[in-house]
C-alpha cells in the first residue's frame, strides 16, 4: 500500500471530501441559503465524473485491462468506471430536483445532499469492489444513507413507514449476506474475489448455502423476488427524488457488485448460477408485472415495474454464456437510469400541485403541461420497450442474449411480459391524454426540475436514436471487465 | 473423563436444587390470599393513573447513540497503534484523516445541540 | 479440545435464533436485535476461520472489525428511525406500521 495507489481512488476522495465539506458548510449556512449547498453538491459530481473518465484514459495508456490495489479489494477497469458515470448521473440529476423538492418539506436541507452524495460514495465504491469486506461495506454504506433519505420527511408518516420497513428488510438482508460471506470465506480462506475463484472448486455442497445467502444481499438491493418486498411501500412513502434515487442508483450498483462477485468470485463450473439466475429472473419480472397492474398509484406502479425490469437485467446473468449478455445488461441500465428517473420526475409535476400520487388524479396533464405530458409518454413507451427509444435497444440486446445462451423460454416469457407491461403503461397515458382535468389552467415546473426532465428525455430518445457511442463504450466496458 | 462429567451433573443438580427449595417451600408453606388491588402497580401508597409506559425523553436515545458511535471507532484505533511503527507515516496520516472526519460529526452533533444536556 | 465445528455449531445456533426472532417477532426494536444476533453469528464464523483456515491469519479479523461497526452503525441509523416512527405512528409494532398496502 503506498500514495501512488491513491490516485485511482481519486473520484472516490473528491465526492467524500465534497460531502464532509458540505456538512460542515451546512453548519455556518443560514436557512435562506441553504439552496447553495444543493448547488455544491451537484457540482461536485462535476470533478468526480471528470477524474473518472481520466483514470478510463490511464488505464488505457497503461494498455491494462484494470488495476487492483489495496491487496486486491479495489479494481479499478472499465466496467467500474462505467458504473461510476451511471451512478454519478443520478446523484447529480436527483440533487438537481431536490432542490424544488426539500425546500418547505424540511428544514434540514444541507443533510439531504450530504447524505445524497454519501450514498454517491457508497455506490462508487460498490462499483469496484472486488473483496467481500469492501463489498459488505459498501452496501451497506449505501444502504444506511439511503434508509435516512427514505424517511427523511419527519413529519410524514408515510416517508416514517418507509424509513422503517426499508431499515428492517435490508438489515435482515444484510445479516444474511454477511453469514453468507463468513462461510465464502470460510469454505476458501480469503475474502479476495480473485482468490475464491479458484479454491471454490475444493469445497462440498456448502457453497450453494454460502452463495444463496449472499445473493440475498444483492437480491435486496436490485429488488429481486423473493427480496422484493419492501419495495413498494417504501418506493410509495418515500419522499419521490429519493424514490427515483432508489430505483436507479442502488440498483445500478447492485447489478454491478452482483456481476463482479458472480463472474470473478464463483467459478461457472463451480455453481450453475444461470440456471439458477433463470428461474429468479422469470420470476422477477412476472411477479412485478402482474403486481404492476392492479396499481392505482403511480409510484406504486413504478415500484412493481422496477421489480420486472429487475427481471429483465437479471435475464443477462441468466445468459452469461452469451457475449451479448454483459454488453446488453450494461446498455439496459443507462437506459434505465433516463427513462425511470424521467418518470419519477413527471410523478413529482402533478403531484406537486394535487398531493396526490394516485393515477387518476394526473388526468388532463396534456393539456396543462403538454411538454411534461409528451416526455412522460416517452418515458412509458420506452420503459415498455418501443422503438425508437433506449428502452428498446435494451430489451433487444437482453432478448438476443437470451436467444443465444439457448433460452428462447426466457426470452419468450420476457416478451409477453413486456406485452403485458404494456398495458399499465398505456394506463397512464390514457390518464394524462384522455382524461379531463380536475382543475383546468397552466401547470407551473420549477426550473430544476425541467432541467433534470430534459437531461432524461434527452438521454432517452437520444440512447435510443443513436446508440453508436453507448455500443461502443459497452463493448469497451464488457472486454475490459478484469476476469 | 466420565468421572469429571458427573461433578458437572452433580453441581448443576445442587444449584438449581438451591434455587428451587425456597421457591417450593414458600409456595408449599405461605398462606395465599388474591385481591384485585394486589395486581396494581405499587406507586408508594396512592392509586396509580396515566399509562405504565411513561416517556423518556428523547435526548437519552440521543446521548447513547451519540455515545456508541465514538465508542466503536476506538476498535480501529488498537490495531493501528500496534502496527503503526511499521507501517509509518502513512498510516498516521491515515489515521489523523479517519480522526478529522470523526472530529467533523462531533462538531456537527455538538452544534446541531445533540450534546447539550438541557 | 475444541475445534472448529463448535464454533460452526455456535454460530448457526446464534444465526438461527437471530433469524427466528427477526421472522416471529413483531417489535421493530426485538427485531433488530434478531439481526444483530445475525451479524454476530458471521462474527464468530469471522473470526474461527482465521484462526482455522486462512493462512494469513488477518483477513477475518478485519471482518469481524468492520461487522462490529456496521452492526453499531445499523443499531444507530435503525433506533432513529424507530423512535421517529413512534413519535408520529405511536407504535413500534410493525403489523400496525401498515398505511400502505396493495
Amino acid at each position: 500500500m503506498n500514495w501512488a495507489d491513491l490516485r485511482w481512488l481519486v473520484p472516490e476522495l473528491v465526492l467524500s471530501a465534497a460531502a464532509v465539506l458540505l456538512l460542515v458548510a451546512d453548519l455556518f449556512t443560514p436557512a435562506e441559503r441553504k439552496r447553495w449547498l444543493g448547488w455544491f453538491a451537484v457540482a461536485s459530481v462535476v470533478p468526480a465524473a471528470a477524474s473518472a473518465v481520466i483514470l478510463l484514459g490511464d488505464l488505457q495508456a497503461l494498455r491494462s485491462p484494470g488495476v487492483r490495489i489495496f491487496s486486491d479489494t479495489y479494481t479499478l477497469d472499465a466496467f467500474a468506471v462505467y458504473f461510476k458515470l451511471v451512478a454519478l448521473g443520478a446523484v447529480a440529476l436527483v440533487s438537481l430536483v431536490s432542490l424544488e423538492y426539500f425546500p418547505g418539506r424540511t428544514p434540514h436541507l444541507g443533510e439531504v445532499f450530504a447524505l445524497l452524495l454519501f450514498a454517491g460514495v457508497g455506490l462508487l465504491l460498490m462499483a469496484s469492489a472486488s473483496d467481500l469486506i469492501l463489498l459488505l461495506l459498501s452496501i451497506e454504506f449505501v444502504s444506511l444513507s439511503s434508509y435516512l433519505l427514505a424517511g427523511f420527511l419527519k413529519r410524514d408518516p408515510k416517508s416514517n413507514e418507509a424509513g422503517v420497513k426499508y431499515f428492517l428488510y435490508g438489515a435482515a438482508t444484510t445479516g444474511v449476506m454477511a453469514y453468507g460471506f463468513s462461510l465464502l470465506y470460510g469454505l476458501t480462506g480469503s475474502t479476495s474475489l480473485y482468490d475464491i475463484g479458484p479454491r471454490l472448486g475444493q469445497a462440498g455442497p456448502a457453497v450453494y448455502l454460502a452463495v444463496g445467502m449472499a445473493l440475498a444481499g444483492f437480491g435486496f438491493k436490485v429488488s429481486m423476488v423473493p427480496f422484493h418486498q419492501w419495495t413498494p411501500d417504501v418506493y410509495e412513502g418515500a419522499p419521490t427524488p429519493i424514490t427515483a434515487f432508489l430505483s436507479v442508483g442502488p440498483k445500478a450498483a447492485g447489478f454491478a457488485a452482483l456481476v463482479r462477485t458472480l463472474s470473478v468470485g464463483i467459478p461457472l463450473e463451480q455453481v450453475n448460477w444461470p440456471l439458477l439466475l433463470a428461474a429468479l429472473s422469470a420470476l422477477t419480472m412476472t411477479v412485478g408485472n402482474l403486481l404492476a397492474l392492479v396499481q392505482r398509484n403511480l409510484k406504486r406502479m413504478l415500484a412493481y415495474s422496477s421489480i420486472a425490469h429487475a427481471g429483465y437485467v437479471l435475464m443477462a446473468l441468466a445468459a452469461w454464456r452469451s457475449p451479448w449478455a454483459l454488453q446488453g445488461l450494461l446498455y439496459y441500465l443507462l437506459a434505465y437510469l433516463f427513462m425511470n428517473l424521467g418518470a419519477f420526475f413527471v410523478a413529482m409535476v402533478a403531484a406537486d400541485a394535487t398531493g396526490s400520487d394516485e393515477i387518476p388524479d394526473h388526468a388532463g396533464l396534456s393539456q396543462r403541461a403538454p411538454w411534461v405530458a409528451a416526455a412522460m409518454a416517452v418515458f412509458m413507451l420506452s420503459l415498455t420497450g418501443i422503438p425508437p427509444t433506449a428502452g428498446f435497444f435494451g430489451k433487444f440486446y437482453l432478448f438476443a442474449a437470451a436467444v443465444d445462451a439457448g433460452l428462447l423460454w426466457l426470452a419468450a416469457l420476457a416478451v409477453a411480459n413486456s406485452v403485458v407491461s404494456l398495458y399499465y403503461y398505456v394506463g397512464v397515458l390514457r390518464a394524462l391524454y384522455l382524461m379531463p382535468p380536475a382543475t383546468p389552467g397552466p401547470l407551473p415546473v420549477p426550473a430544476g426540475l425541467r432541467a433534470g426532465l430534459l437531461v432524461a428525455l434527452v438521454g432517452t430518445l437520444a440512447a435510443g436514436l443513436y446508440p453508436q457511442p453507448v455500443v461502443l463504450f459497452v463493448e469497451t466496458a464488457r472486454r475490459l471487465l478484469t476476469g | 473423563m466420565p468421572l469429571d462429567w458427573a461433578y458437572v451433573a452433580v453441581f448443576a443438580l445442587v444449584g438449581a436444587g438451591m434455587a428451587a427449595l425456597p421457591l417450593g417451600l414458600v409456595w408449599l408453606l405461605a398462606p395465599r390470599s388474591h385481591y384485585p388491588q394486589k395486581r396494581v402497580a405499587y406507586e408508594s401508597g396512592i392509586i396509580p393513573f396515566g399509562e405504565a409506559w411513561s416517556q423518556f425523553h428523547v435526548r437519552y436515545y440521543l446521548f447513547g447513540l451519540a455515545f456508541l458511535l465514538f465508542d466503536i471507532e476506538v476498535i480501529y484505533i488498537y490495531p493501528w497503534a500496534v502496527v503503526l511503527r511499521e507501517l509509518g507515516a502513512f498510516a498516521f496520516v491515515e489515521m489523523l484523516i479517519f480522526l478529522g472526519v470523526l472530529g467533523v460529526g462531533l462538531a456537527y452533533a455538538w452544534k446541531k445541540g445533540a450534546l447539550e444536556w438541557v | 479440545m475444541i475445534g472448529l465445528s463448535h464454533y460452526l455449531v455456535l454460530s448457526s445456533l446464534l444465526f438461527g435464533l437471530g433469524l427466528y426472532g427477526v421472522l416471529t417477532r413483531r417489535n421493530a426494536v426485538a427485531i433488530l436485535m434478531g439481526i444483530e444476533l445475525m451479524l454476530n453469528a458471521a462474527n464468530v464464523n469471522f473470526v474461527a476461520f482465521t484462526r482455522f483456515v486462512d493462512p494469513t491469519f488477518v483477513r477475518g479479523h478485519v471482518a469481524a472489525l468492520i461487522v462490529i461497526t456496521l452492526a453499531a452503525c445499523e443499531a444507530v441509523v435503525g433506533l432513529a428511525l424507530v423512535i421517529n416512527a413512534y413519535r408520529h405512528l405511536e407504535t413500534v409494532n410493525v403489523d400496525q406500521v401498515d398505511l400502505m398496502k396493495g
